[in-house]
């Protein structure tokens, strides 16, 4: 316990002082004994301040916003600290995120001077103002190695009194915190110290009090913790370490290399890359889908978890060293951190392909349908054409055309090679995003009636209900009637709002498009009908896997769909497998929470159907601009005076339409 | 930190009682130094007050602290006492009835006075309290959340004086009415019921009595305050003698037409558009007090007689407050420079 002895040093030098003083005053003789040690403290608490104070600054903001989201912002005076002698202070970002108009800075003195804001640091949340004055007295660092745990810590701002700083007592409860950060203390830290000191036993500072939360990085995240035992500060030798970058005015952001894990689980399992983002640190550095990654800065990672620490001291623009495994090897590398990553979005080409029988040879991709001003419009391409390669790669079916555009983004340019009666044909093209529209004039693309030969006697057609036993569960489903498994049919599964599984009416609404647009529809039913069960889900998808293993399902047209409460938990069965889903028609009901990245392996397509008089309207108009800002496919359908329903016959139309071409390319 | 092995405590415990009793009539306050004794010393003076409340999130307890031996109890005046009688539990569990002897809202304090005559309880000397100053340790103790009943004691928390500070706080919405200096404490008092708890010395003096829940107006969060001693004993002793007289007396010239206003210096400012936009100056009047002192447009006042203004309102407001003849130094900002100027406020125009 180092703590106890530096601080019986302490205790010792002080108490032999006391002494001193004490000798005179005869009665209390058992301060001999004991020199009350509370006492001892006590004094030791009110002496760091006192040679600390010279350094504590009073900071004063004029005008400005009056509320940062759910946050009414201060106006009160806040604190800030002296880092040198010719005018530089540092202070909590969060003191600024009113954007004053005029920051004022009150010395130690009482002197008054105007400050700007020379930059912030948004990793740290630190903000540095500068002031003209001189021979200001920096504050003393506490060396990094000499913080221990169990370390008596002094918060202190210059909030309360201009003249006296206010101080709160605790201890140092963890080092290293927010993915090695900040120092933690149980002294009580909020709006009337942050940007203040924390301060040793002795009066040097330990680190600048701040606000920080350990899964948001928002300017007023940790806020909601002030007062609570759980307060941070940076540590003042880092603040120095980035002094001169700052004072040059640059702003500092947190540094990310840009890749997602196949597990989440900040706590156990090797750090198998699930996305990498387009163009970003770990893209650059050869990262893909599948690698483990190893190290980075010279840090083993054997968990999520350790990454965050690896990262979480560094800045966009940095640059470290890393490896991973790409199948045997094992690869060094070096990336350089940025400050944002460009959300993953494919290139779209402007088509809909021919379903081909099963069987049919494989020789390229048919045009079945050419978007309007799309990249093949003004390339020229038609209906029928077919398509046989992609930037020099041979295309023989649609998977192929597929994952080749699926490595593109908009705006590059491509060469697509076409053939058209007994013309075969090159153009470049400029690849655009994907388009919003649903192309009203498709038409239903004809399913030939099995050949007498090829119906299985097994397979029901029409209404049927399928029990799971496993689950105790039963879904009912729609089989077009002339079935014909040779080819394949896209999947609607129909999750029901609580209190109503709306079957019949859904069976009526949906059995004429599943005929013409190729479409089976499964129909689950919650074991109590008032309410889905999250438990339930295993069950919903386990219908899917039970469905696909008997007729022809084409993965890339798994739609789920769902209307009030069923939409939301359509929505969150979308995100929940996304290897499963690739659309989901949500009616009447915004996302119930944040959505995942972008997945370009797995391409999710989202369509909410929604009156603009329904109570959720707002809701679901914001869950569309998250959805788009992550740059999901997204289409909005608003129904137009209209309140809480399921959509109309017509708008259905729409939305099989939207479904017959969720394999556009 | 605070506990020392028990064997030193005993040991300390003695050689304390045998040097009261070897040596000089020492005062008893002066010897006790651990939380323990603290404790014991205090305890048996705090009382649980039950009252008014239940509904809402309006809690029916608060905290109180005996003052006499016939059974005044310093409180908190809060909607608890809003009855004829209120029950009190004391530190050994007993049950009694006691009425609102007299209460100052203005310091949100409030004596009570236990109904049962001939009592002799066990109190706090009104003559032994003292003061402290930011770092001061102190304890202290409340029935937060009802946690305690009937003879168990009330909750002790430990902390230090954070510092001492003059109050803008709010109750919902409103201002506090009491303006005068409070402790702002680091141990976290802001709780139902730990109104009118009391707040020691590490050695058991009187400092302070908790207040109520509050927020701070400037910064937006709880605040843990506390009432110094110093400021209600004259108070609690004029309201126990029988010779008080509240001071409910407030001079509002708010919307006084006579309050001054910008143009009476020939100031123009920007159009107040937003809560809080800056008093950034827009037009100064040819020949007027403003011109004189050289004041220029877009010059951004901060201080009015070293009161911070942050907005055109808070402007107005200071403004408003001024008397003909009163001093006025105004700063302002011009571009990175802070520049002072004084003037005497001259008589309004029109009032001539």
């Amino acid at each position: 316990m180092s703590f106890m002895n530096s601080l019986n040093i302490s205790c010792a030098r002080l108490g032999l002082a006391l002494l001193l003083t004490l000798a005179s005053s005869t009665l209390r003789i058992e301060a001999q004994e004991s020199p009350s040690l509370t006492e001892l403290e006590e004094q030791a608490f009110k002496q760091a301040v006192a040679f600390a104070e010279p350094s504590i600054v009073r900071i004063q903001t004029v005008g400005g916003l009056d509320r940062v989201g759910q946050i009414l912002t201060s106006t009160g005076p806040t604190s800030g600290l002296v880092v040198s002698e010719d005018g530089y202070i540092i202070s909590s970002a969060f003191n600024f995120i009113s954007k004053p108009a005029s920051v004022l800075v009150e010395l130690a003195d009482g002197r008054r001077f105007p400050a700007i804001e020379v930059a912030t640091d948004r990793s740290r949340m630190l903000t540095l103002l500068k002031i003209e004055a001189e021979n200001l007295k920096p504050a003393i660092p506490v060396p990094k190695d000499e913080l221990a745990v169990g370390q008596w810590a002094i918060a202190a701002g210059r909030t309360y009194s201009a003249q006296v700083p206010n101080v709160s007592i605790g201890i140092v409860s963890a080092l290293n915190r927010i993915w090695g950060k900040a120092i933690q203390t149980d002294a009580k830290v909020s709006p009337v110290n942050y940007g203040g000191p924390l301060l040793n036993i002795e009066g040097k500072v330990m680190g600048v009090l701040v606000p920080l939360s350990a899964s948001a990085t928002t300017e007023t995240a940790g806020v909601e913790w002030y007062d609570s035992g759980i307060g941070f500060a940076i540590p003042l030798e880092d603040v120095y370490a980035i002094l001169d970058r700052l004072k040059e005015g640059e702003d500092l952001h947190p540094g990310l290399m840009g890749v997602t894990f196949r597990r989440n689980d900040l706590t156990e399992g090797e750090l198998e890359i699930d996305m990498v983002r387009p163009d970003s640190p770990a893209y650059r550095a050869g990262m893909r889908r599948g690698d483990i990654l190893l190290s980075v800065d010279e840090m083993p990672l054997s968990r999520v978890g350790h990454l965050r620490y690896a990262l979480g001291t560094h800045y966009a623009g940095e640059t470290i060293p890393a490896t991973f495994r790409k199948g045997e090897e094992v690869i060094e590398t070096t990336m350089t951190l940025v400050e944002t990553l460009i959300p993953y979005e494919s290139g779209f080409l402007g088509i809909l392909p021919t379903r081909e029988p099963i069987d049919a040879p494989r020789t390229g991709v048919t045009v079945r349908y050419v978007y309007t001003e799309s990249a093949a419009d003004q390339a020229g391409l038609k209906k029928d054409d077919r398509i046989v390669e992609f930037q020099g790669e041979p295309v023989k079916e649609y998977a192929d055309l597929w994952t080749l555009i699926s490595r593109e983004r908009p705006e590059n340019e491509v060469s697509v090679t076409f053939e058209r009666g007994n013309l075969k044909e090159t153009v470049k093209l400029t690849l655009t995003t994907t388009t919003e529209e649903i192309p009203v004039e498709l038409l239903d693309e004809f399913i030939p009636p099995p050949e007498e030969g090829d119906v299985d006697k097994d397979l029901p057609t029409g209404f049927v209900t399928v029990p799971m036993e496993a689950h105790n569960h039963e879904y009912w489903a729609y089989i077009p009637n002339d079935y014909n498994p040779s080819y394949q049919y896209g999947l609607v599964v129909w999750i029901h709002p609580g209190g109503d599984t709306m079957e019949a009416s859904i069976a009526q609404d949906w059995q004429q498009l599943c005929e013409r647009r190729g479409l089976i529809m499964i129909g689950p039913k919650a074991a109590k009908i008032g309410a889905w069960n999250l438990n339930e889900a295993e069950f919903i998808k386990d219908a899917v896997l039970d469905i696909k293993s008997r007729y022809r399902i084409d993965d890339r047209r798994i739609a789920i769909h769902g209307y009030g409460s069923g939409g939301a938990f359509a929505a969150h069965l979308a995100f929940k497998y996304r290897d499963t889903f690739r659309a989901a028609a949500i009616a009447g009901a915004p996302i119930p929470s944040r959505p995942p990245e972008n997945d370009p392996e797995y391409r999710l397509q989202l369509l909410f159907s929604c009156g603009d008089e329904d109570p959720e309207f707002e809701k679901v108009d914001a869950s569309v601009k998250i959805l788009k800002r992550l740059k999901f496919p997204v289409v909005f359908q608003v129904l137009k005076g209209r309140g809480h329903t399921y959509p109309t016959p017509a708008r259905l139309e729409e939305i099989s339409i939207w479904l017959d071409s969720l394999d556009r390319l | 930190m605070n506990t020392l092995p028990s064997d030193r405590l005993r040991f300390l415990a003695a050689y304390a009682v045998l040097l009261a009793g070897l040596l000089v009539p020492v005062q008893s306050l002066a010897q006790v130094d651990t939380n323990e004794q603290v404790s014991q010393m205090i305890q048996p003076k705090m009382v649980k007050i039950f009252g008014a409340g239940g509904l809402r999130n309006l809690h029916s307890y608060s905290t109180g602290f005996l003052v006499s031996p016939e059974g005044h109890i310093v409180t908190v005046w809060s909607h608890v006492l809003d009855r004829d009688q209120v029950t009190v539990i004391l530190a050994n569990g007993r049950k009694e009835t006691a009425a609102v002897l007299g209460a100052e809202p203005q310091l949100d304090l409030a004596v009570l006075k236990i109904v049962r005559e001939g009592l002799q309880l066990p109190y706090f000397d009104l003559e032994e309290t003292t003061s402290a100053v930011p770092g001061t340790r102190i304890l202290a103790f409340s029935n937060m959340f009802k946690v305690a009943t009937g003879d168990e004691p009330v909750s002790i928390l430990h902390g230090v004086i954070a510092a001492k500070t003059k109050l803008t706080a709010r109750r919902g919405a409103y201002e506090v009415p009491y303006d005068g200096p409070v402790y702002i404490i680091d141990a976290i008092t802001n709780n139902p019921g730990a109104g009118g708890g009391l707040v020691t010395t590490t050695d058991g003096q009187l400092l302070a009595m908790i207040g109520k829940e509050l927020r701070n107006n400037e910064s937006n969060t709880w605040i843990n305050y506390a009432m110094p001693m110093s400021e209600l004993t004259p108070v609690i002793r004029q309201i126990m003698s029988g010779d008080y007289v509240s001071q409910q007396t407030k001079n509002d010239n708010e919307d006084n037409p006579l309050s001054y206003q910008p143009l009476d210096f020939g100031i123009l400012m920007v159009p107040d558009v937003v809560f809080r936009t800056p008093a950034y100056i827009e037009v100064v009047e040819d020949g007027s007090i403003a011109a004189e002192l050289n004041l220029r447009p877009g010059d951004l006042v901060l201080f009015v007689n070293d009161n911070l203004v942050q907005s055109c309102r808070e402007f107005r407001e200071q403004l408003g407050n001024l008397e003909a003849g009163d001093d006025l130094s105004l700063i302002v900002r011009r571009d990175d420079a802070l520049i002072t100027v004084e003037t005497l406020v001259p008589n309004k125009p029109d009032t001539n």
